[in-house]
Parts: structure tokens; sequence; C-alpha cells
């Protein structure tokens, strides 16, 4: 497990009502950070329009991680909340799924099929890149490879799919994740702001932030950071490139087999069905039947609350995952590799969203 | 490493992943949002 992660609980001696019991006091915690920060907002402005101020709107999104990040960075997270910081992962995946109301399902394709093409033109280049400077940097193979998939595809997810299915090292896969993390976390802060300085659309910067930034929990959080819609386009890009992972995550294990260093792989259908993100299924479900009309408006409404609420959950896991001191001891040359690889891969995503956005009128 | 050896196709981690938890949960709320047992949800 990456150190720049809290570590995963012991969970083997413990049966699944403990298991669920030991993750309430995170879930609390990750629904008080979460709630802080959206009660920090709602103050702030109620503050400055009582007072005829003029302060810069600064969402929740952005409270709940920071609030998550200084409690990782200062007192720590107590052993006690761990396994419910963790299920921020849960949350997310159930909040995508649930925001699937938000489209209707035309859209989804319309914008998704945007979004498959830049995928594509995306992971040729992050894998390019990442080969090139793995390979300049002296890293080891199997690591380039977990930082190309990390960089190219869904961040710590696609890692961890990639070590089992290549025999990566822990170790590998433990600088991998730091890197990757690093970067996202760096990404939630100089996004939003190249975004704005650009004067991007909604729709353009949500697609960028979905096809560049790595891990799927900071993808929808740069999204959100910058308005409501780009989140939406950020989920929606994002999930169009977690759907790769099966694909890519078989192309690396026949590649790595193939020169005798992982095992053959068997049963290639069954091998992507077990790798593909079931998530991207439920939204698709979600939309499906907003599209028919199976739910009335004020049930659309609630639906897309309740995913909102997930993602604070979310929002405030990501801070709380994240710290830097742990991220730091995990060597500089991973993390320089990633960063001069995302920065490129930002830049060329950067151009193909606005050449995108010129001609889809995005 | 051996060719011989292979990548089984079958899961070896917990028989339902936390990605199918979180599909299942997800509809279920949607479920009870749409027979009305949850009424309205505020943000």
């Amino acid at each position: 497990m990456a150190q720049g992660t809290l570590a995963l609980p012991q969970v083997q001696t413990f049966g699944p009502v403990n298991k669920i019991l030991r993750t309430i006091p995170g879930i609390l915690l990750l629904a008080a950070i979460g709630y802080l920060g959206k009660f920090a907002e709602q103050s702030i402005n109620a503050y400055a329009k009582a007072h005829h101020l003029h302060v810069p709107n600064i969402e929740y999104v952005l409270w709940a991680i920071v609030i998550g990040l200084v409690v990782s960075n200062t007192i720590g997270v107590p052993e006690v909340f761990r396994p419910g910081v963790l299920t921020y992962d849960f949350w997310l995946k159930a909040g995508i799924v649930l925001l699937g109301a938000r489209f209707l399902l035309g859209d989804v394709l319309k914008l998704g099929g945007i979004s498959l093409s830049l995928v594509i033109l995306e992971l040729a280049v992050a894998f390019t890149l990442m080969t090139i400077l793995g390979r300049w940097f002296g890293l080891k193979p199997k690591l380039t490879s977990l930082l190309a998939v990390g960089s190219a595809v869904c961040g710590v997810s696609a890692i961890i799919a990639t070590k089992g299915a290549i025999d990566a090292d822990d170790e590998d896969s433990s600088y991998a994740i730091a890197a990757i993390l690093a970067l996202g976390a760096l990404a939630l802060f100089t996004f939003p702001l190249i975004g704005h300085g650009l004067h991007l659309s909604d729709h353009a910067y949500g697609l960028w932030a979905g096809l560049a930034v790595d891990n799927t929990a900071e993808a929808t959080a740069a999204g959100a950071l910058y308005s409501d819609a780009a989140g939406k386009i950020a989920v929606l890009a994002k999930t169009t490139r977690n759907a790769m992972i099966g694909f890519v995550v078989l192309g690396y294990a026949i590649y790595w087999a193939s020169k005798g260093q992982a095992k053959a792989v068997t049963g290639k259908a069954a091998f992507l069905w077990q790798k593909f993100p079931k998530f991207v299924l439920g939204f698709l479900l979600v939309s499906l039947l907003a599209t028919w009309g199976v739910f009335s408006k004020d049930q659309l409404g609630s639906l897309a609350n309740l995913s909102r609420w997930a993602f604070l959950l979310t929002f405030a896991g990501v801070g709380l995952r994240t710290n830097f001191r742990e991220l730091k001891a995990q060597g500089l040359r991973p993390f320089l590799v990633g960063a001069i690889g995302e920065v490129a891969i930002a830049i060329v995503t950067l151009g193909l969203v606005m050449g995108a956005a010129k001609v889809f009128q995005l | 490493m051996s060719q011989k050896q292979e990548h089984s196709a079958a899961p070896k981690g917990p028989a339902i992943s936390l990605d199918t938890w979180a599909v299942a949960v997800a509809l279920g709320l949607a479920l009870l949002v749409r027979v009305g047992v949850i009424h309205r949800i505020p943000w």
C-alpha cells in the first residue's frame, strides 16, 4: 500500500458486521468535515452579503479538501477513523452513479463520444511520454509502466489493477501511487486558476479536468471547484477514461507476459469484465432511467442532491488521506517523471480540448 | 517468472467488489426515491 495514503485496515480478522461498524467513526468524520466546508461557504457568503462585501466565492469543495488536508498534516488521522476515511472511494462511485440522473442519455453519448476520441489521443500521448521519460530518468521498467497507466487512465485504481496483472513490486506501486496522488493534489489548486486565466467555458474546462487530472476523486473535485456544470462534465470525461482501464491493464499484462516477467492471461473477456469499473454501467443505467422519464422532476432533484452529499464525503476524504510528509518520503525521481509527464499531458490535452471546443461549440 | 503461470479471470478478492457495492447502494437509494420512501433530499 502506498505510504502516501492511509494504510489499509487489517480487515481479515473482522467479520462483515464488525467491518461496517469500524467504518462508522471515519464516515462521521468525513461528514463532519464535509459539512463544515459547506457551512464555511454559506456563512462567509451570508456575512459578505449582509455587510455588502465583495469576497471571492470559495466553494465548499475547496473548504472540505483544505480542512481535511489541515487535519491530516497537523494532528493526523487517528487509527479509529482510518477504516471509515478509506470509504471515500465508495462514496465517490455511488455519487457518480447518482450523477447519471443529471444527464440525458443523448448528452452522455454526445459528450462521451467527444471524450472518447480525446481519451484515445490522451492515452497515446501519455503512454509515449511516460515511457520515454521513465527511460531517461532510469526508472525501473515496471515502475514506468505503473506511472504510465496511472497518468493515462485513472490514477490509483489503474495502478493497483496493473500491479497485480504485471506482478510489479509493492515498492514500485507505492512510488507510482504517491507520485499520482501528489500531482493530483497540485492539480486541484492549479487547474481552476489556469481555467479561469484562459476563460475556458464550463464544458471545455470540465472536459480538460476529466482528461488530464488522474485520480477520479481529484478530477471530480477539480471540476467542481470551477463550477457545478464543469464538475458534471469532468466526471463524464473521467468516467470515459475509466472505462478504458480493462483494455489498458490487459495490454500491459500481455506485454509483460510476452517478456516472461508476468503471468500469462487466460480468458481475456472475463479478465476485461473483472477489471471493468462497474460504476460506469451504473451511471449509464441511471442516465437511461432519467431519460425515459422514470423519475419526476423533484425526484431527479433529490437524486442530484444525494450525489452532491456523496461527493461531499469524497472531497473530505481526499484532504484527509493526503499527507505531504509521507508523499515526500517516497523519493523524488518518480515524482519528477510524473510531474514532467503530467505537465506535458495537461498542455497537450488543453490544446485538444480547446480545439474540440471550437469544433463542437462546447 | 515462468510463462506457464497464468492469471485466472476468477476474482481473487471478495465475491462482491466495493465498486459493485457502490452501484448497488446508489441504485437502491434511487429506487427508494422513486417509490417515495425518500421524499426529498435537500442540499
